[in-house]
């Protein structure tokens, strides 16, 4: 070991960085023996300590003036040009992939469709004219999801004012899966730019069992329209990786329709001359369909409460059309503004995807092929063979009617050295992963699962933390048990996932004690029961008693204490899916008044009665009460739901709790 | 130094307004401390912070995740960092008078005459990694660097920045 080695493996050290147990020892051997390098090791940590004592920086609040910029900003964009005669593009609608059909072309269509469907196996519904509820529509995509194991699709893309330049572009989609981890996505994009300089849109998202890849062009500044292609290679891909999903609501949709919740059925239809059924839902609700605006590529942004309309064939339950409509609001109109778009109409769509072709035939072989390259990146997540499995909760071939599929071993997030095992079953679309770990030593539930998470009871005994689907993760559930931490995310419903937990026959215990407290600012919050909670405060608990917006369900309660004074928090959250919708805050406290106003934006509201203060940045509502600061607040959630909540607030009593 | 929530960062690329405030809020401190540091001049610091954001709010849209949410904010900061202190390089090149720099009284100077008098190879990874804590990781992403390269950097700026505060002292102490 020399010195330059020495001192550099120190400097590693000092930041953090892990030494192999070899490498310490020699540089700890020679530190003990050299004089410079000690010496190296006393003038950096002198040097650590003169920054460090340093007193901290005053900061001024520019808050203020960089709003005032962006707003400026999003004012001095070029206004929308109006339409004018261009030389590439029409300025209507423009020609689609397939020329408009007459209607005996469009009968050819259908037919091309309809010939392609292989309808029919366990999720196949007859098509009638009996009238259909939204629940058929959901237990029939749920169906059709666990029965699907090869799909193929063509799809056409048509999506307007991409840029001023390019009013429409025209993109085709192609898809293909197999069941249950292989699937390829492609893009290609048929638009005539104004110049050679711009990037075509061309994306091809390939995920194979443990590889995963991407290719398309990179992110670039907007305004720019000649952006490098890039390709992006993930190895040792985990099984049903959150981080390189498979895109399946692009197949059978039932990611974005299970629940139900703000999603409307809107009737029964013909689209390209096949019974199908009509929903709506808000585009924020319907992110799930439309993966191929998230993974790369340029593409013209879309409003949260724009409206999608989804066809599902009646029969198949396959997406055969989706578009996107602008929502109308003035909301959306300074929205408009802000990224440069023109005035767009409430009837006419922004996005329009229509299937040409849907089959479910095994895609060829080599359709999911993913080439070595020199950059892969590595999700680390290490094969085990499935009759190699130490003995854990997971059993060996099936789970609940899914079958055994790929195991790995794996870090546990943020963790150096601890280890989980997971072990996933899959059936069509489907999927579970179970993990395990014994290392877990943090204080507060294992896996992605908040500490405000439900409290749910585990049939066949116990209890377990639940989270709903978001965007990225599955319905989950952290177990704690006596012999270690168990982690149980699947695409299923919650009750579905429910049973599973039951057919793996673990004893689920409470969170302990350590695990209920945390650090709340200079204070500690601890979670509780209602029941504790009303003998611990001095003031009435008021809880809603019927105004929760659709869906929503008492997670969790916790009391929050800072020397004498104490407060409470009551967190509201979705059961099935939070795409789009935040869990909802109740937080309650003695207070004789409101404090001054947090926020420049705020408006005076009446509620229940009383003069309260509505926050809009912060979605929150907050008034005094007899002598009882509440304060609702949650994301996504508009005032007239959140007054909702606030007019039904009652005081709980603790015969409200587990009674029937 | 902590990941916007994934919600509040979706709707400020979604153009909501009240979500890029809160981005503000929360890194406000982090660019102008960087800038500080990078500049050693408040004001210009000041003004580094808002063009920052700005230039953040304008490319919101082409942020993929591809490194942290901060790593990609300090990127834009430091070039709007060397933007600035080029511009002023300009200005005093024409205008031939040096401006003083307003130091920053609250830095130590000993500490801030060392950091001045090494190359902005060593000071930028030790400011990234000593005084804002980030990782290896997150200064690669944040100068564009290979891990490997940054490591190196920063033992380097270990020896170059003690042996300019020892200096620094000496001098100081006659």
């Amino acid at each position: 070991m020399n010195c330059r080695r020495a001192q550099a493996a120190l400097s590693e050290r000092m930041d953090g960085e892990h030494l192999s147990s070899r490498l310490a020892g020699a540089v700890d051997t020679h530190l003990a023996r050299c004089s410079r390098c000690s010496a190296f090791v006393r003038d950096a940590e002198r040097l650590r300590a003169a920054v460090r004592i340093t007193p901290a920086m005053a900061v001024p609040d520019l808050v203020e003036p960089i709003m005032a910029a962006v707003a400026r900003e999003a004012h001095a964009r070029p206004a929308p040009e109006r339409p004018r005669l261009a030389p590439v593009r029409t300025l209507r609608r423009p020609p689609p992939l397939l020329p408009r059909l007459g209607p005996a072309a469009a009968g050819l269509l259908a037919g091309a469709v309809v010939g392609s469907f292989l309808v029919g196996g366990p999720w196949h519904r007859p098509v009638g004219e009996a009238p259909i509820a939204l629940a058929d529509v959901t237990r029939g995509v749920v169906a059709a999801a666990s029965g699907l194991d090869a799909y193929r699709a063509r799809f056409s893309v048509v999506e307007r004012n991409f840029d001023p330049r390019v009013r429409f572009r025209e993109l085709t989609l192609n898809v293909w899966f197999r069941a249950p981890e292989r699937f390829r996505m492609d893009v290609s994009d048929h638009t005539s730019y104004p110049s050679r300089d711009w990037t075509p849109n061309d994306l091809s998202l390939v995920v194979n069992r443990s590889r995963w890849s991407l290719d398309g062009p990179t992110a670039c500044p907007a305004g720019i329209h000649s952006c490098p292609e890039a390709r992006t290679v993930v190895l040792n891909r985990a099984p049903f990786s959150s981080a390189t999903p498979v895109q399946t609501d692009l197949m059978v949709p039932f990611g974005t329709i299970a629940g139900g919740q703000r999603i409307r059925l809107l009737g029964q239809t013909r689209v390209l001359g096949r019974p199908a059924v009509e929903l709506e839902l808000p585009f924020q609700r319907a992110t799930p369909l439309f993966p191929f605006l998230r993974v790369g590529g340029q593409w013209r942004p879309f409003f949260a409460a724009d409206r999608v309309v989804l066809s599902l064939d009646a029969a198949t339950w396959f997406p055969l059309r989706f578009e996107v409509f602008p929502s109308p609001s003035e909301a959306r109109d300074q929205w408009e503004l802000r990224f440069g778009l023109p005035d767009e109409a409430s009837d006419e769509p922004v996005l329009t995807v229509d299937a040409l072709e849907v089959a479910t035939r095994v895609p060829p072989a080599g359709t999911f092929a993913i080439p070595a390259t020199g950059h892969a990146q590595d999700e680390a997540a290490h094969p085990v063979a499935l009759d190699e499995l130490p003995k854990g909760f997971a059993g060996p071939d099936q789970l609940d009617g899914l079958d055994a599929y790929r195991a790995a071993r794996t870090h546990v997030a943020e963790r150096a050295g601890a280890e989980q095992t997971v072990v996933t079953y899959a059936q069509g679309l489907t999927w579970v992963k179970v993990a395990e770990t014994h290392d877990w030593e943090r204080n507060e539930p294992y896996g992605s699962v908040d500490r405000h998470a439900e409290e749910v009871e585990v049939p066949g005994g116990g209890v377990a933390y639940y989270e709903p689907a978001s965007e990225d993760l599955g319905r989950r559930l952290a177990i704690h048990t006596e012999e270690g931490e168990l982690y149980v995310e699947t695409n299923l419903s919650r009750e579905r996932l429910l049973e599973i937990v039951a057919a793996l026959g673990v004893e689920a215990a409470p969170l302990p004690e350590a695990w209920r407290v945390r650090k709340a600012g200079d204070g500690v919050a601890v979670r509780v029961s209602l029941e504790e909670a009303l003998g611990e405060v001095d003031f009435p608990i008021l809880l809603p008693a019927d105004g929760l917006p659709a869906g929503y369900v008492l997670a969790s309660i916790e009391v929050v204490r800072l020397g004498r004074q104490s407060g409470l928090n009551a967190y509201f959250s979705q059961r099935d899916t939070e795409l789009g919708a935040q869990p909802i805050r109740l937080h309650l406290e003695a207070a004789g008044e409101l404090s001054p106003a947090p926020a420049a934006k705020q408006s005076a509201v009446e509620v229940r009665g009383r003069e309260g203060r509505w926050i809009p940045d912060r979605s929150q509502l907050e008034w005094i009460e007899d002598g009882v600061y509440v304060s609702l607040d949650a994301e996504g959630i508009p005032l007239e739901e959140l007054l909702l909540v606030a007019v039904s607030l009652a005081p709980a009593g603790v015969q409200q709790e587990g009674t029937p | 130094m902590q990941d916007p929530d994934p919600r509040t960062l979706a709707r400020a690329r979604d153009g909501d307004p009240g979500a890029f405030e809160d981005l503000v809020r929360l890194y406000q401190a982090d660019v102008y401390r960087f800038a500080c540091y990078l500049t050693r001049d408040r004001t210009l610091a000041e003004d580094i912070t808002q063009e920052a954001f700005l230039r953040a709010f304008r490319f919101l849209g082409t942020f993929r995740g591809e490194s942290r949410f901060s790593s990609w904010l300090l990127r834009i900061t430091r070039n709007c960092g060397m933007d600035a202190l080029r511009a002023r390089q300009r200005g005093m090149e024409d205008r031939h008078t040096v401006p003083a720099p307003a130091a920053d009284p609250t830095v130590r100077a000993e500490l801030d005459h060392a950091l001045g008098s090494v190359t902005d190879e060593h000071r930028e990874p030790f400011l990234l990694i000593e005084v804002l804590g980030l990782s290896y990781q997150e200064a690669a992403d944040i100068l564009q660097l290979k891990v490997g390269t940054v490591k190196s950097r920063m033992h380097r700026a270990r020896i170059a920045l003690s042996r300019a505060l020892i200096d620094e002292e000496e001098t100081g102490e006659l």
